[in-house]
């Protein structure tokens, strides 16, 4: 138990919890709540939990009023347990994300000496450098700077950590690897430890619906309890539109679009959707395709804010330059060679056979995802051509 | 079928002489075994034995074609569902296997032929070269010039990659002449058997060079034109990748044209090439200056497009030839040290890295370590029929053998018709 109190109250996912509060792992969680809830009656208990909801949906990058006091250490155990009667893979995506999110910005700004005693309590096999190694230096025109590690992470460590962020910068082959090692500044390190916390809160949707049932009439007979969960469920009923990309794009300018993206815009949608994380060259590959049609800067900035990662000034300034470069969307061809086209996931159709092309009389593959878009809206609204017969049948 | 039962009858006589001699593998009663009869090609897996004895005298009573084990270990290797064998985890597995790229004197031994049209020829193809058909048959062969190229890329491996910069222990290392055209290493690092799928892959990645991108490394074009390069005092690919473009840098113009031209190599045109080694001096003279002039790469004709050419082909010469399915799949099957190998006669045998340094499994000097099995000692010979159009040669213990063509009667020292007959192309008469 050498990892300070503070450290423990304001990162209640640490392991050493169970040490200082060995209360919560021993008990009946009903019970342990009922007692949280005899100590903390003033109400504090349910207001910050149902912040870190509200919180959570409205989107937020941030937890509005986040304490790292005694109550913060059992109210992250709570929000574990609602998370696992809510059952809802949504809610618990995007709970894993503002609070992995909001533990990146205070760890950013934690000394080492912390950082080190959260790697330590993590069981993380890293090495702490006094004097920090040089790494990687950028030579800009006459200007030089220089990435200074005060730490590195065994590299089976690394590769666990890193293992939910598939952007290539965090590829093992594009970083400095040495005697087992991978140097990484303190940015770095958090943002792998965000992630660590991420996972912690994710949940893989309980088909023991039963047991979950069962469990939840105990919990719901404590009445504070049940009208946070009341209030998180109509909170949720309120806001979960927001969470489904179809009701902001389907009708976007007029039409009608949400069927008609290729596999390959569905996939990445639907991962932001769940608040997974995004690689870097989906990332690019969605910005340029909805640039290319017509979107303006806001609306693609604001479909990135679900991201686990997501930085508001740097997206900006990304897609507006990605705007101003102008861009087109990969081609079929490269979205394969990328991976990421999906045809054959997604059992699509119109990809994988193709279309009959009139004017050369022959069956055409769909080369790129910008004409699939078009091929399906002059599907969908094309005007319809009388059939014979149809005159007959009509008059039956 | 009478070949067959002569080499199952020679296996099996191997085994019962030589079963003391199969070792065991680690945590043996957990892994899954397999073995592919001479019968038929249908491969016997989901087995396990809990006793070597059982093992060895499985060996004795069926002298199987080609024998295996997991890298994985289960708690129940013997069931028939991978889901349910309770996997406990993987060594990390490399396999290298000349049939997975290229080397020159596959142009010399070996043979294809297409299926479509007739067509045949020598070297490497990947389709007919007239009538573009993929239906090739192929008969590859073995030299010592192509085994060597595998057991330069075990020692790059273990060099390069798994010493300095994972911090293997070379004691976690089992390495193993395949019996036929390469090597396996077997991590057995019990840090790293629980590696998942997609882990491995990322290792496996950074020892290919597979998928690296240049401008995470540093490379990059200012608006002005500038193009930026890599440095070496940069950690992992990149100091890499700097070491060997100033050992090429330092190579003599000869090769240095060789590399840049050849079509295996970077393939530059040849204005790019006489610019490159119009430069050669100063460049190389910059970029390993102490200012800041040796991040700054310019050589007439050279955009960022032909430079990341150039570095792309430097990373295939640093990069391991391995065949990544095996390293990622945590289910695959590996030889059995001290098996036999069905295509070959061969041995499977394994080695430590300095019998490596010298091992040269088509005349091995050091007998323990010998992978060919059935040399005579009273110098018997044995008559066998070319069964294929063209045999290439063969060079086993110093001696030449060969090329022979369809329906040859030849008699040969017992180990080469061995060999010739493991390999499908004679039949005994």
């Amino acid at each position: 138990m050498s990892i300070p109190y503070e450290l423990v109250q304001r990162y209640p996912w640490l392991p050493s919890k169970n040490d200082y509060y060995s209360d919560i792992a021993s008990r009946e969680p009903t019970a342990f709540i009922k007692d949280v809830l005899i100590k903390y009656s003033n109400g504090e208990l349910e207001a910050r939990t149902f912040d870190i909801f509200k919180s959570a949906f409205q989107n937020l990058e941030e937890i509005r009023d986040y304490r790292d006091d005694e109550l913060n250490v059992y109210l992250y155990t709570i929000l574990k347990i609602l998370l696992y009667v809510l059952n809802n893979k949504l809610i618990a995506n995007r709970i894993a994300n503002i609070y992995s999110k909001h533990s990146f910005k205070l760890l950013e700004n934690e000394s080492d000496y912390n950082i080190y005693e959260i790697c330590k309590d993590l069981d993380i096999n890293f090495q702490y450098y006094q004097k920090p190694i040089e790494y990687k230096l950028i030579i800009d025109k006459n200007f030089t700077s220089s990435k200074k590690a005060h730490f590195s992470l065994y590299f089976i460590d690394y590769l666990k950590l890193a293992s939910g962020l598939r952007d290539d910068e965090r590829k093992l082959l594009h970083n400095a690897l040495e005697k087992g090692q991978v140097f990484l500044r303190k940015k770095e390190l958090s943002r792998l430890l965000q992630e660590l916390v991420r996972k912690k809160l994710i949940i893989e949707e309980n088909t023991d619906v039963a047991s979950i049932e069962a469990f939840k009439k105990k919990l719901l007979k404590i009445k504070e309890i049940e009208d946070l969960y009341e209030n998180i469920l109509n909170e949720w009923e309120l806001k979960k539109e927001d969470f489904e990309y179809s009701f902001e794009l389907q009708t976007y300018q007029g039409k009608e679009l949400k069927e008609s993206f290729p596999p390959c815009v569905k996939e990445i949608f639907r991962k932001i959707d769940e608040g997974q994380n995004v690689i870097h060259i989906e990332r690019l590959f969605l910005v340029f395709y909805l640039h290319a049609l017509q979107f303006s800067i806001d609306d693609i900035v604001n479909l990135f804010t679900k991201l686990p990662d997501f930085d508001r000034k740097q997206t900006e300034y990304q897609v507006e330059f990605a705007k101003k470069k102008g861009y087109s969307p990969h081609s079929c061809s490269t979205l394969k060679s990328l991976g990421l086209c999906k045809a054959k996931e997604y059992h699509d159709k119109l990809c994988l056979e193709g279309y009959h092309s009139k004017k050369y009389d022959e069956q055409r593959k769909i080369q790129h995802p910008l004409f699939y878009l078009q091929m399906k809206q002059y599907q969908k609204f094309k005007p319809k051509v009388k059939q014979k017969g149809d005159k007959k049948a009509n008059a039956n | 079928m009478q070949t067959k039962l002569f080499l199952k009858n020679l296996f099996k006589a191997y085994y019962k002489e030589n079963s003391k001699n199969i070792p065991e593998v680690s945590q043996f009663h957990q892994r899954e075994f397999a073995f592919l009869p001479w019968e038929k090609q249908m491969m016997r897996r989901h087995l396990q034995f809990t006793e070597l004895d059982k093992f060895r005298e499985y060996l004795i009573k069926n002298a199987p074609m080609h024998s295996y084990c997991s890298g994985a270990t289960y708690s129940t290797p013997d069931n028939l569902q991978m889901q349910d064998k309770g996997y406990l985890g993987c060594d990390l597995l490399f396999d290298i296997d000349v049939d997975h790229f290229y080397t020159p004197c596959k142009d010399k031994h070996d043979l294809w032929q297409c299926k479509e049209c007739g067509e045949s020829g020598k070297g490497m193809i990947e389709k007919c070269p007239k009538c573009g058909k993929f239906k090739i048959t192929r008969l590859s062969w073995v030299c010592e010039e192509c085994l060597n190229v595998a057991k330069n890329e075990i020692i790059k491996l273990v060099n390069n990659f798994l010493v300095p910069d994972f911090s293997i222990n070379e004691d976690f290392m089992h390495i193993a002449f395949s019996g036929h055209r390469g090597y396996h290493l077997k991590i057995e690092d019990p840090k790293l058997r629980y590696l998942t799928s997609d882990e491995r892959r990322d290792i496996v990645d950074y020892i290919t060079g597979e998928n690296l991108s240049f401008e995470l490394l540093g490379l990059n074009e200012k608006s002005s034109g500038t193009i930026f390069g890599l440095l070496k005092e940069n950690k992992g690919w990149s100091r890499k990748i700097m070491q060997k473009l100033e050992e090429l840098l330092t190579q003599d113009d000869h090769y240095l044209e060789y590399f840049l031209r050849d079509h295996n190599k970077a393939n530059l045109n040849h204005n790019l090439v006489k610019s490159f080694l119009n430069y050669k001096k100063e460049f190389l003279s910059n970029i390993t200056s102490k200012e800041n002039k040796r991040a700054i790469w310019a050589i007439e004709g050279f955009t960022l497009h032909k430079w990341k050419i150039l570095l792309k082909a430097i990373v295939n010469e640093i990069g391991v030839e391995v065949d990544e399915p095996v390293s990622i799949d945590i289910h695959r099957l590996i030889r059995y040290p001290g098996s036999l190998h069905g295509k070959t006669g061969f041995k499977v045998q394994e080695l430590n890295y300095e019998e490596l340094l010298n091992f040269n499994p088509l005349n091995e000097p050091n007998p323990e370590n010998d992978p060919i099995v059935f040399e005579s000692k009273k110098k018997m010979t044995q008559k066998v029929q070319i069964t294929k159009d063209l045999v290439p040669k063969t060079n086993i213990k110093g001696e030449t053998y060969g090329e022979y063509t369809l329906g040859e009667q030849i008699e040969i020292p017992h180990h080469v018709a061995v060999f010739l007959l493991s390999k499908g192309v004679a039949k005994i008469i």
